[in-house]
């Protein structure tokens, strides 16, 4: 017997620079798994976020989609991998190989190479695991201190070692499936008739392109409940759409581009053109996929990456001070007072109110479909002009003063609906002997403190509402309303210990409490994991998809070689060659990058409809939302670019 | 003794659903008997490659049986097939057809390495046929760095080390000047009458084919004609000649 082990490892040597890229995205593909896997491990991140159910399900969730998805990288990448050696597993079959033996072979080489990505991809995991949970501590906490122990994670090395190996074994397997597909007689002419030439429908591309623009219109919707509602028809449009231009429609826009003569004759574009639909068929669907992949990728490290950006400015827009809290002052102030001063931090501001109410008759009115109506239990907190400004002074929003005319009211509504303040202005407000007409409408900064709707009227009214008990201080069901302090601090945001210790003071004594540190922290958690699983599902896709692309086109070199001979001497030269080689790759880089970006760019407008407008304060937030997005496409489309001259230099080899 | 026996074979490209079908062999029967070397000819598109696929057992007949020695292959499994060929089967393509990964050694012993021989077996074995085709010099190279000529020396050193009982060569001088052209074919009869290798050569070279000791016609996928070389080569060669002008044939 001829020892299948050797001829394995002189395989791969003699295929050593076709199997550095294969090793290298095997390992990378090991690096992830344990990393995630470690950090589900570690101490300190399962102390921070683990505790949590939702957290854990939507950590859980990641992983299994990145698992599913790298097997499937895998396995497609390795039956590319054997295609490309065609030739060569063919002449084992010629003289006498048995397809199981080659199999066995196969499974040698791949359990080999796998084995030894294996080892580096989880020492290398092992390695950078201090980093990648500094990472995603880092950006998930909003003081994180602690110094992370640099430990081995036995239970992700364990699991990992476990998965690749059952992955190994399927690709083993998957691997058999393609060899014995092989026909030895394919080995003289596999470069003749390999594949067959598809002219495309007409039907498909108008089809396609029907479907991809009805759920960009649906996504572009201004109303914010018809894009939720149609969210699910969104993507099967989209997706549908998608894979018909790439099976139908691509190969008809390239058979337009071959009638229009004057283009096609040129030398560059018959061969590249003919050589690109004729290879359309067995990469159409990859293609199709990485589109996809590419726009849910993009859309999700965008979003990410934009809510991140819009955390802090979120907070204030929520809870507008550094803390407040209602009820129970003479207990809690002055050890409130005694914690600043035991943390050695300065007091900026501070103001005590009381509380009032009010509800005056008011017409319910009617928006989108759902009514708001005015009463008892749906009532007013209202203010005195002086009174409001001067609790919007100690806010962090840096709001100008309002003024109210006497016979006037502002009106503020915490909820942003579309339409509302056209409804809501000028209608009046009746108090048992006096009436008010609405004049102003504001959707931010309101300061409701537990209710719904808030009033801002001018000092004199406000006076003479008190006086004749349209203002009380009671609530609806006869309890007398708290006082309400609020405060200013320095550095509201940093100091972890300080926050603890308000929170243990205010906990249980106070009618109700908040702190901007306590919903900054919240937010950052759930956004900040966000970012990162977007972050990390992102580069795990980019590269993945990048390198599958990679795989399909060394496989298409192998048999795309014998035509460059042919070319070369009926007279092609090496200028011309060049030309030709790029004309032929780019486009399979270039077409579902854009693609991806564009319904990405869609997918953004929706998501901007939807959250982003209510969370960044600018006039077109989707400006905002697009250049942060931009940041990202850039980076898509230079790991592409990098892949592209990667595969173009491999390619030109090849043909050479 | 009789080495190969084709009994009707025809062979039918393109799918059985298409419109386009096409016969390269139609109920073709013949008989080879060990120690002979056969031309096959006939103008491009006869069917010659198809036909040497089969006995070959590259391709599968359509319809009708093969016998190589003494066993029916028409029935056989992939795998069963993979066997048959390394036992029974050398092969000489056009283009060579060696693993430009491999050193011409590796490339040589790949079919004793696949049947399981020993490593000193196939040391020795390897050692008297290079030594015999004049290639000890260059086994440690590789396949792109020796001359063409030399790539089909070592191919036919692959095609004769397992001991073939029949050896298949579908052009062999196609791709080599006339000199190597003229080595290659001296090789063969060397091959032929000192191995008593049994030996079928597809060519279209006159030249080529004046080498053999009979040559089978090919047109339109049937048997035209078969020629017997006598005492006079000269005689045979013009014989040849005559022959191909009326198949129309080109002699390049
Ligand atoms: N795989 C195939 N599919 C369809 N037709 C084929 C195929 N291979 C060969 N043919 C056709 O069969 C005929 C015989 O081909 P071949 O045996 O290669 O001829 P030659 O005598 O030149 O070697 C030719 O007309 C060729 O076009
Ligand atoms: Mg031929």
């Amino acid at each position: 017997m001829i020892k299948l082990s050797t001829l394995a490892i002189r395989n791969i040597k003699r295929n050593f620079k076709r199997y550095v890229m294969y090793f290298f995205s095997l390992s990378f593909s090991v690096f992830t798994a344990y990393s995630f896997l470690a950090l589900l491990e570690n101490e300190q991140v399962s102390n921070a976020f683990i505790y949590d159910d939702r957290y854990r399900a939507l950590l859980l969730v990641f992983g299994i989609i990145i698992m599913v998805f790298v097997m499937f990288f895998l396995i497609s990448s390795n039956n590319s991998f054997i295609r490309a050696r065609k030739k060569e597993i063919s002449t084992y079959s010629l003289f006498g190989m048995t397809n199981r033996k080659i199999g066995k072979l196969l499974f040698i080489e791949t359990m080999i190479v796998g084995l030894i990505a294996l080892a580096l991809g989880i020492g290398v995991g092992i390695f950078l695991s201090k980093l990648t949970a500094m990472i995603l501590l880092d950006i998930s906490l909003v003081s994180f201190t602690g110094d992370i122990r640099f430990n081995i994670a036995h239970k992700a090395v364990y699991i990992t070692t476990l998965i690749f190996l059952a992955i190994f074994c399927l690709m083993g397997l998957s691997g058999l499936r393609v060899i014995n597909k092989f026909e030895l007689i394919d080995l003289f002419k596999a470069d003749k008739m390999a594949e067959s030439n598809s002219e495309g429908s007409i039907i498909a591309l108008i089809l396609s392109l029907l479907l991809i623009g009805a759920g960009y219109y649906l996504a572009i919707q201004e109303d914010s409940f018809l894009v939720v509602g149609a969210s699910i028809p969104i993507l099967v449009l989209v997706i549908s759409g998608t894979y018909l231009f790439f099976w139908g429609g691509l190969s008809k826009v390239l058979h337009l581009i071959k009638k229009n003569k004057g283009r096609h004759y040129k030398a560059i574009n018959l061969i590249s053109i003919s050589m690109f639909s004729h290879r359309i068929k067995s990469i159409a669907s990859t293609m199709a996929t990485i589109a996809v992949l590419s726009a849910v990728a993009t859309t999700a490290i965008a979003t990410g990456f934009t809510l991140y950006r819009s955390i802090e400015k979120n907070v204030y827009d929520t809870v507008r001070f550094d803390m407040y809290f209602y009820g129970g002052q003479e207990e809690v102030l002055d050890d409130v007072y005694k914690a600043f001063e035991r943390h050695k931090i300065k007091i900026l501001d501070e103001y005590t109110t009381q509380r009032y109410k009010c509800s005056p008759d008011m017409e319910p009115i009617i928006i989108e479909g759902r009514e708001i109506t005015f009463d008892q239990e749906n009532y007013f907190r209202v203010y005195s002009e002086s009174e409001y400004n001067r609790l919007n002074s100690v806010a962090r929003l840096n709001l100008k003063p309002v003024h109210i005319k006497p016979g006037e009211a502002m009106f503020g509504y915490p909820n942003m609906i579309k339409g509302l303040e056209s409804k809501i202005n000028g209608k009046l407000l009746k108090f048992s002997n006096q009436t008010l007409k609405i004049t102003a409408v504001t959707q931010k900064n309101i300061l409701a403190f537990g209710a719904v709707y808030t009033l801002v009227l001018n000092d004199s009214d406000f006076d003479a509402l008190y006086r004749s008990g349209d203002i009380v201080v009671i609530d609806p069901y006869g309890e007398p309303l708290d006082k309400v302090t609020v405060f200013k601090f320095e550095n509201p945001l940093k100091f972890r210990d300080l926050n603890v210790k308000l929170v243990q003071i205010l906990e249980g004594k106070t009618g109700s409490y908040r702190t901007a540190y306590n919903h900054y922290s919240e937010s950052l958690e759930t956004f900040g994991l966000v970012c990162f699983i977007g972050f990390f599902m992102s580069v795990v896709f980019i590269l993945m998809t990048a390198s599958l692309l990679y795989f399909k086109q060394i496989m298409a070199a192998e048999e795309e070689g014998h035509q460059y001979k042919m070319l070369r001497k009926i007279g092609m030269d090496m200028q011309v060659e060049k030309k030709v080689i790029v004309k032929r790759l780019f486009p399979v880089f270039l077409i579902p990058l854009v693609v991806g970006i564009i319904h990405s760019i869609f997918a953004m407008k929706a998501a901007d409809t939807v959250i982003f407008s209510y969370m960044i304060p600018v006039e077109n937030s989707y400006l905002t939302v697009l250049s942060y997005s931009g940041v990202m496409y850039g980076v898509y489309a230079l790991v592409y670019g990098i892949f592209y001259f990667i595969t173009k230099g491999q390619y030109s080899r090849i043909v050479k | 003794m009789q080495i190969l026996k084709a009994e009707n074979i025809s062979k039918v490209y393109g799918s059985k659903k298409g419109s386009k079908q096409y016969m390269a062999l139609r109920n073709i029967s013949f008989e080879v008997d060990e120690g002979e070397f056969i031309g096959v000819m006939g103008p491009s598109g006869s069917g010659k490659t198809t036909l040497l696929n089969i006995l070959g057992s590259i391709d599968k007949p359509t319809t009708g049986r093969l016998i190589v020695d003494g066993r029916d292959i028409t029935g056989l499994s992939k795998d069963q097939l993979a066997i048959h060929r390394v036992k029974k089967i050398g092969f000489i393509f056009q283009d060579y057809n060696l693993l430009e990964t491999m050193t011409l050694k590796e490339n040589i012993i790949l079919p004793l390495a696949i049947a399981g021989y020993k490593a000193q077996v196939m040391e020795s074995k390897l050692h008297t046929f290079a030594k015999d085709l004049g290639i000890m010099r260059i086994l440690d190279k590789y396949p792109y760095e020796v001359s063409g000529g030399e790539q089909q020396r070592a191919a036919a050193c692959r095609a004769l080390i397992t001991n073939p009982k029949l050896i298949l060569a579908d052009e062999p001088t196609g791709n080599l000047d006339s000199k190597s052209g003229k080595d290659l074919l001296e090789l063969l009869t060397f091959i032929n009458s000192e191995y008593r290798a049994t030996i079928l050569m597809v060519t279209h070279d006159v030249f080529a084919a004046s080498y053999c000791q009979k040559i089978m016609f090919i047109r339109d996928g049937e048997i035209y004609n078969e020629l017997y070389a006598g005492d006079d080569k000269k005689q045979f060669f013009d014989s040849i000649i005559d022959v191909m002008s009326v198949l129309g044939g080109e002699a390049i």
